[in-house]
């Protein structure tokens, strides 16, 4: 209270201390742009006035007394000051935590005042990988965040931070973009991106509460600032597989096949001349090519700031036929309404366009034999039909599978997305220290999309003896599947932000608010129908007889998702080195029961900067040592929900038959995560070596899996309950090495290592419903997720234990519960399967280094992960006369060769086991890049033109005998084929050539 | 300035709305939610109870495996079939070498226990609806109690004591309520929760006069008496036994003991408690699955799985004359009452008539009807509970009434214990393959010599029940203990 009332009295007096005179200036940037906003303060006088939009300002002060010049963005300057008029350059300042500024839920800090683990990556990291979605781009640069993608065009790649706590729940991140919550960031172009931050631990991620426990995405996209600015980037790419698998030629397969079937055709089924011998993977591929063009107009004027882009990328998969276009437009502005009232309003349009092509077109490339012809003489497509040993249009069918080639000429799907995001944001200053945000975005999503499948065409391409006139009546001529599905959320959140410094050493923030969040109804309609005309023109129903053309029709609402929210947080630093956090927030959630819908989220984060403290701040080698620590409980919503429903269809001769099958939990709710964590930042030898290492413990307290009701219940349905404990323990480490040898040379070191430790550590005492997963598609499964996997991580493969060759028959053999050596058939699936490892990685790391050398610049990044295993679900899939990898037709068991490592050629579809179980470590270059800044001069029309080149993927080592390593799959952890290497789209290395222009 | 301040006042104004009270109460719109107010009808609460009764056509409650564990493991019945088709489990079943995690066991458990869950949310469901027909739902609690009776009985006449699992149980399941589903209670007890179930279902239902129409195939007061009398007959309480059997009135025996077993015959005078399968080559279907084709001719001509054939014991059984024998027994190389031929070249000699099905004889949803009370069985029981009470005279006229309607003559026997052999041969002959032979021959203890004769080993001490599930054991985790004999 002495402290206002002397603040007021100064408030009051401030004119008697003008005694000195009006100092004018101009405050410029580098480049002599004027630094509107900029802080002048002359500390003897007790003034300070902010220059205006040009940078001019006028102060009152005296002649040759120091001015202090600062602005966020720049390192403070202090000068004299003289009578004549003043010119002063802010330099900008390097990127050391003592002036970085990070984004944090409703609102921004400096990072060196904020207690938490904060990942923050610049705009030029992730433009700098040319990738269609930011998340891929960040892959490896931000210590213990672990990205997976894929190449498929489109393709939302997965980030897991800080370990996997869920088996059933969603364990993406919240993305927030420029406030507005989110799932998905491929409707945001890049480029528009001018920070992208990742809350990692609890300190940080309370305030948003019960959608905190997977980590926040915090992305803005870019304003305007200073004169017109037209920024072009133009780029264009080719893309081949990173990694192939080398298949068996007809020879080869000749060889093996006539091995594996020659229990049925002693004298050999294939005759050695074959009169084809194609190699699949080349038929279904090609070389893929992506472009992108960029133009961005900004700029600013005294009241207003604006941004205005338009982005095209266009992608050519390497599929055939599979093709991805995206068009984002976007636009950005602010208005100074006031001097205490500011309005800024973003809008973003993309429209995505897709083409995608059957994944297991790679799967058939694989398997189908060599022997095959793409195509007859004729023109006819190619089968597995083999006639007195050599292949042709009749005879025997030899395999199962289909014409890959076929299958995708035959492919007609399109998709088409619009996703409109957009939102209006006021802040209005109430009093010096007190600001009101109010801010409303709204997500407007509708896709569309029809697949239509020409029956009559693929029964023909399936047998070449087939003609048409002989298609079978009853069966339909074509069919076609028609979705829209559509959704609008909105999000708006008012607070309050305080911050005030009392006594010169109690700096002070708090922030308290309140948010409404929809997830409105989802709407999804899907008609199937038949026999429609070939030509998409004539798909309209208008006038058409339904009842003849549609065999189903199916129109679904999502339960729509509410949040309410009350959240606070106050930010305490005492004399510039002691930090205190600490929030709280409070969810309603309108998923679950009444009374289970309200949950609280505390946490408390502490700091000290070591650094400041006297002892430390003679040691010139240390510029920064800052501790942390911080602990709190956080929520994942996105979990199974309560669903019970009447089991209808239960009839007998009376009428119409109802019961009910299943149980709900009435106490489901959100998983609850509880996170301890602690940190150490430094800067050493001059700001030159800086880096962070973070240890923390993560818990989930209440995994939900589902309970199987005992046999006596009569119920037979699994219900959703909160059973399982998952813990992730690990840490992190960054370093990296700037230096500026002279100035034509400056260069960078870098790396960052993870380790994380995942655990089911915990169950409670009831009977799991297991969860299979990892299907084969061939009735073997590699996962499971039941009450024997407590000690395992999430993710665990589950099968047997290979146990080598018999030598004496080449016979696959495995270990037995009692680990005795067996054959398939004597194994006993109850007790003989094993966990064998689990596809998470327990380490991931990325490196990268660069120099700039006068107008040159080149930069490598790389990375890495450790500990997961890999199914080599592909391989593992003969069941008869399909095609081999080459490795295994050149050296396979027989009378000749007892100590090979491959079985004896067989047919018979082998069980899952860890024979075909690899190692997924590898390490990849993700990026090479080298440009070239041209030397411009003023007053040419370009004011900067950057050409360059860059390898995305060019080298990776893997052990893994397959094609990708990073395998996603359906990125369904326990239950999907994550880590499964099925259908599997390759790894693509790409070459780009590209430029930056502005003007 | 102004208008930013409203534009302000305005913004908030929408949140302050948007956190009333009734923010967070969303309906659900995805799928229809379990809320009593959508059944709360006359046909609601009776789809409650349709539902038990559509138990009955399933394929694990009343045909693959229940043929398994009733017949083909009897001394009437062979696994049939190839010899290489084991059908899963069937030989050793057939062998009586089957084990604890035999699946036709487990099966049958699941089944049963399905049924009575269906039971229990209907007698649960029922209290909550005030908009039904007080009359109906009486008389619906009635037939639930008696179906949960009905299924009891075949689990304690199968296992010995099972767990009473009499009311719905919620998740995280109650200590109690473990208890209940996971320990076994003695034999007598769940008797005599089913003479309870009984008397409640005796109380609400009506005679089966009062029905009409489709409802004439729902149970009726004299189900339940004929039911109750059942269990009389297997805790010997046989006084009881004439007492409940002389209150179904309204039944008599049909003049032609086969035609029981067609479609024209289904639901007669002498029908007790039948399941009513109806024929469709649709899916779904409402008949029981695969119950003809699983049991129809297998092999060259024959159009099935050929599975629970007939044994040449039970074929030499009969004295001549007895027309049961060909209503039971399809011979192969014969012409079946359709004029089917079943050619001398399908796999088996013998195979089950009572299963066939004329116009859905190779199809998964059949026709055929399961008979599990008939008018038949009343007087056979009330003929066996005489003779135990020494009333041997009044006994004999009853047995002879099923003899004649089965073209014989008289019995020839007078002494007690002759008649009692007389009675049992006459429920062996009478009951073929009415899924009812293997618990009468344990109950009566024929079952070792029975199966000697079979050329099976029956232990003593061991077969007498069925094996538990290991599943079911493996849940209760020490609560509850197999049966003896060391499965």
């Amino acid at each position: 209270m002495k402290n206002f009332i002397f603040s007021f009295l100064a408030l009051l007096l401030l004119p008697a201390y003008m005694s000195g005179q009006a100092i004018k200036g101009k405050v410029v940037d580098s480049s002599g742009m004027g630094v509107p906003g900029a802080v002048i303060s002359a500390s003897n006088s007790r003034t300070s006035t902010d220059a205006d939009f040009d940078g001019n300002f006028t102060i009152n002060a005296k002649e040759g007394e120091i001015l202090k010049i600062s602005m966020l963005g720049f390192d403070a300057v202090s000068i004299a000051a003289t009578t004549a008029p003043m010119t002063i350059t802010l330099k900008e300042a390097g990127d050391t935590a003592l002036k970085e500024v990070v984004v944090i839920g409703y609102g921004t800090r400096k990072k060196i005042d904020n207690t938490s683990a904060v990942s923050s990556i610049k705009s030029e990291e992730i433009t700098k990988m040319k990738v269609l979605n930011a998340s891929q781009a960040i892959q490896g640069k931000a210590a213990g965040v672990q990205v997976s993608s894929s190449d498929v065009p489109g393709s939302t790649p997965s980030v897991v931070i800080r370990g996997a706590g869920t088996a059933l729940g969603g364990r993406n991140p919240l993305y927030v973009v420029d406030g507005m919550p989110t799932d998905n960031i491929n409707n945001i172009n890049t480029n528009d991106i001018t920070s992208y931050e990742i809350l990692k631990d609890a300190s940080s991620l309370a305030i948003y509460g019960t959608r905190g426990a997977n980590g926040v995405i915090m992305i803005t996209t870019k304003a305007g600032k200073g004169k017109m600015n037209v920024e072009v980037e133009s780029f264009a790419g080719f893309r081949t597989p990173l990694k192939t698998v080398k298949m068996a030629n007809a020879d080869e397969y000749v060889r093996y096949s006539n091995a594996a079937f020659s229990g049925a055709f002693p004298a050999g089924r294939f005759s050695a001349n074959q009169p084809y011998n194609t190699n699949w993977l080349d038929e279904i591929t090609r070389t893929g090519s992506y472009t992108q063009n960029n133009i961005a107009i900004s700029g600013s004027s005294e009241n207003v700031k604006y941004f205005f882009s338009v982005g095209n990328y266009e992608e050519k998969g390497i599929l055939n036929g599979s093709d991805y276009g995206r068009t984002t437009i976007r636009n950005n502005n602010e208005f100074k309404l006031s001097d205490k009232v500011k309005l800024t309003q973003n809008m973003s349009v993309s429209t995505i366009k897709n083409t995608p092509m059957p994944l297991s077109a790679f799967t058939n490339a694989y398997r189908q034999s060599p022997l095959v012809p793409v195509r007859y003489a004729d023109g006819k497509y190619g089968v597995p039909f083999i006639s007195n040993g050599v292949v042709g249009e009749t005879g025997e069918s030899f395999n199962n599978v289909g014409n890959p080639v076929a299958q995708l000429d035959y492919t007609n799907e399109r998709q088409q997305t619009l996703t409109l995001q957009g939102g209006l944001k006021l802040d209005y200053e109430i009093i010096k220290s007190l600001k009101f945000t109010s801010q409303f975005n709204g997500e407007f999503y509708t896709y569309k999309q029809y697949n239509y499948v020409d029956n009559v065409a693929l029964w023909l391409s399936a047998d070449p003896t087939r003609v048409q006139s002989k298609y079978p009546g009853d069966l339909n001529v074509n069919t076609l599947t028609r979705s829209r599905d559509q959704y609008f959320n909105w999000n708006l959140s008012n607070y309050f932000t305080y911050n005030k410094v009392f006594a010169n050493i109690h700096d002070v923030e708090v922030t308290a608010g309140i948010e409404a969040n929809v997830q409105g109804t989802r709407e999804k309609l899907t008609i199937d129908r038949k026999n429609v005309n070939p030509n998409a023109d004539y798909w309209s129903l208008k006038d058409v007889n339904v009842a003849s053309s549609v065999t189903g029709y199916k129109d679904e609402a999502l339960n729509q998702r509410r949040l309410q929210s009350y959240f606070a947080r106050f930010q305490y630093k005492l004399m510039d080195r002691y930090l205190l956090t600490g929030t709280v927030r409070r969810d309603g959630s309108s998923q679950f029961a009444d009374d289970k819908r309200w949950g609280t989220f505390p946490s408390v984060g502490l700091g000290w900067i070591v650094s400041k403290e006297s002892f430390l701040s003679k040691v010139e080698t240390i510029d920064l040592l800052k501790l942390r620590g911080s602990w709190g409980r956080l929520g994942n919503q996105n979990v199974p929900l309560n669903t019970q429903t009447f089991t209808s269809g239960l009839d007998y001769p009376f009428g119409s038959g109802t019961t009910i099958n299943s149980q709900v939990d009435p106490n489901l709710s959100w998983e609850i995560v509880e996170e301890l964590s602690g940190g150490v930042d430094f800067e050493l030898f001059k700001s030159r070596l800086k880096g962070s290492f973070d240890l923390y413990e993560k818990k989930t307290t209440n995994t939900i899996l589902n309970v199987k009701p005992y046999s006596a219940s009569g119920i037979t349905v699994a219900a959703p309950s909160h059973i399982g404990e998952v813990s992730n323990k690990g840490y992190e480490i960054a370093l990296r090495w700037d230096d500026k040898i002279n100035d034509n040379l400056s260069y960078w070191v870098g790396g960052n290592f993870s380790h994380n430790n995942n655990e089911l550590t915990n169950l409670k005492n009831v009977q799991l419903s297991p969860i299979i997963g990892g299907s084969l598609g061939n009735g073997q499964n590699t996962k499971i997720l039941d009450n024997t996997s407590v000690g395992q991580p999430l993710g665990s493969f589950y099968m047997y234990e290979f146990a080598g060759i018999d030598q004496a028959n080449g016979n696959m053999l495995y270990y037995n519960a009692n680990g005795e050596k067996v054959v398939q058939t004597a194994l006993n699936e109850r007790t003989d399967k094993k966990y064998v490892g689990s596809l998470l990685p327990t380490s991931t790391y990325g490196v990268t280094m660069g120099l700039t050398y006068k107008n040159i610049d080149f930069s490598v990044d790389g990375y890495g992960t450790g500990g997961a295993k890999v199914y080599n679900g592909k391989k593992a899939q003969r069941f008869g006369g399909e095609n081999i990898e080459a490795s295994t037709a050149r050296d396979f068991w027989s009378p000749t060769n007892t100590t090979s490592s491959n079985p004896a050629p067989s047919n018979v579809t082998p069980v899952a086991s860890t024979y075909y179980l690899e190692s997924a470590d590898f390490f990849r270059i993700n990026n090479i890049t080298v440009g070239y800044k041209l030397p411009l001069k003023d007053d040419q029309f370009f004011s900067y033109c950057r050409i360059y080149v860059n390898a995305i993927n060019p080298f990776i080592t893997q052990k893994f005998s397959g094609f990708s390593p990073d395998v996603t799959g359906d990125g369904k952890l326990v239950e999907g084929t994550q880590g499964v290497e099925l259908d599997a789209y390759p790894s693509l290395r790409s070459f780009v050539i590209g430029a930056n222009l502005k003007f | 300035m102004k208008k930013i301040y409203i534009s302000m006042f305005v913004l908030s104004g929408l949140l302050f709305a948007g956190c009333a009270d009734d923010f967070l109460d969303v309906s659900p719109t995805e799928s229809i939610p379990v809320d009593p107010a959508l059944v709360n009808s006359d046909e609601g609460a009776t789809g409650f109870v349709t539902a038990i009764y559509n138990q009955f056509l399933g394929w694990e409650m009343s045909s693959f495996g229940w043929n398994a564990v009733s017949s083909i493991i009897t001394d009437d019945a062979d696994k049939g079939s190839d010899p290489g088709d084991a059908g899963g489990d069937k030989d050793i079943i057939d062998a009586l070498t089957y084990n604890a995690s035999t699946p036709s066991f487990e099966s049958t458990w699941n089944a049963n226990y399905a049924g009575i869950n269906r039971c229990n949310q209907a007698l649960e469901m029922f209290p909550k609806l005030d908009k039904v027909t007080p009359e109906l739902k009486t008389r619906l609690t009635g037939e639930a109690k008696f179906m949960r009776a009905f299924m009891y009985f075949t689990l304690v006449k199968g296992y010995g004591g099972v767990p009473i699992v009499d009311h719905l149980s919620g998740v995280p399941i109650s200590d109690a309520d473990k208890q209940m589903q996971l320990t076994r209670k003695s034999v007598a007890e769940v008797y005599t929760f089913i003479e309870k179930d009984l008397a409640d279902a005796i109380e609400a239902l009506p005679e089966k006069g009062a029905y009409v129409g489709n409802d004439k195939k729902r149970v009726s007061k004299g189900s339940a008496y004929a039911l109750l009398a059942k269990v009389n007959l297997y805790q010997k309480n046989w006084q009881k036994v004439i007492d409940n059997c002389d209150k179904v009135t309204g039944y008599s025996l049909v003049s032609d003991y086969s035609l029981q077993y067609k479609k024209e015959g289904e639901f007669g005078d002498e029908s007790i408690f039948e399941i009513d399968g109806v024929g469709t080559t649709a899916t779904p279907g409402f008949g029981i699955g695969n119950y003809t084709v699983s049991q129809a001719p297998r092999g060259a001509g024959g159009w099935g799985w050929g599975f629970n054939t007939p044994t040449k014991g039970l074929a030499d059984a009969y004295e001549p004359g007895d027309v049961r024998r060909a209503a039971t027994i399809i011979f192969r190389g014969s012409f079946l009452y359709d004029g089917r031929e079943v050619p001398s070249t399908v796999a088996n000699a013998m195979y089950n008539y009572k299963a066939y099905s004329s116009s859905f004889y190779n199809v998964e949803f059949t026709d055929t009807n399961l008979r599990y009370l008939r008018y038949a069985e009343v007087i056979l029981m009330k003929a066996e509970a005489l003779n135990e009470l020494g009333q041997t005279s009044e006994a004999i006229p009853l047995v002879n009434q099923i003899r004649k309607r089965a073209g014989l003559g008289d019995t020839p026997f007078t002494s007690q214990s002759d008649i009692r052999k007389a009675i049992y041969k006459e429920r062996r002959l009478e009951f073929a393959f009415e899924h009812d032979r293997w618990f009468d021959l344990v109950r009566t203890g024929q079952a070792q010599s029975a199966m000697a004769a079979d050329g099976k080993t029956f232990i003593v001490g061991k077969h007498e029940l069925w094996p538990v599930p290991t599943t079911f054991l493996r849940e209760a985790g020490g609560l509850s203990q197999q049966n003896p004999g060391g499965y």
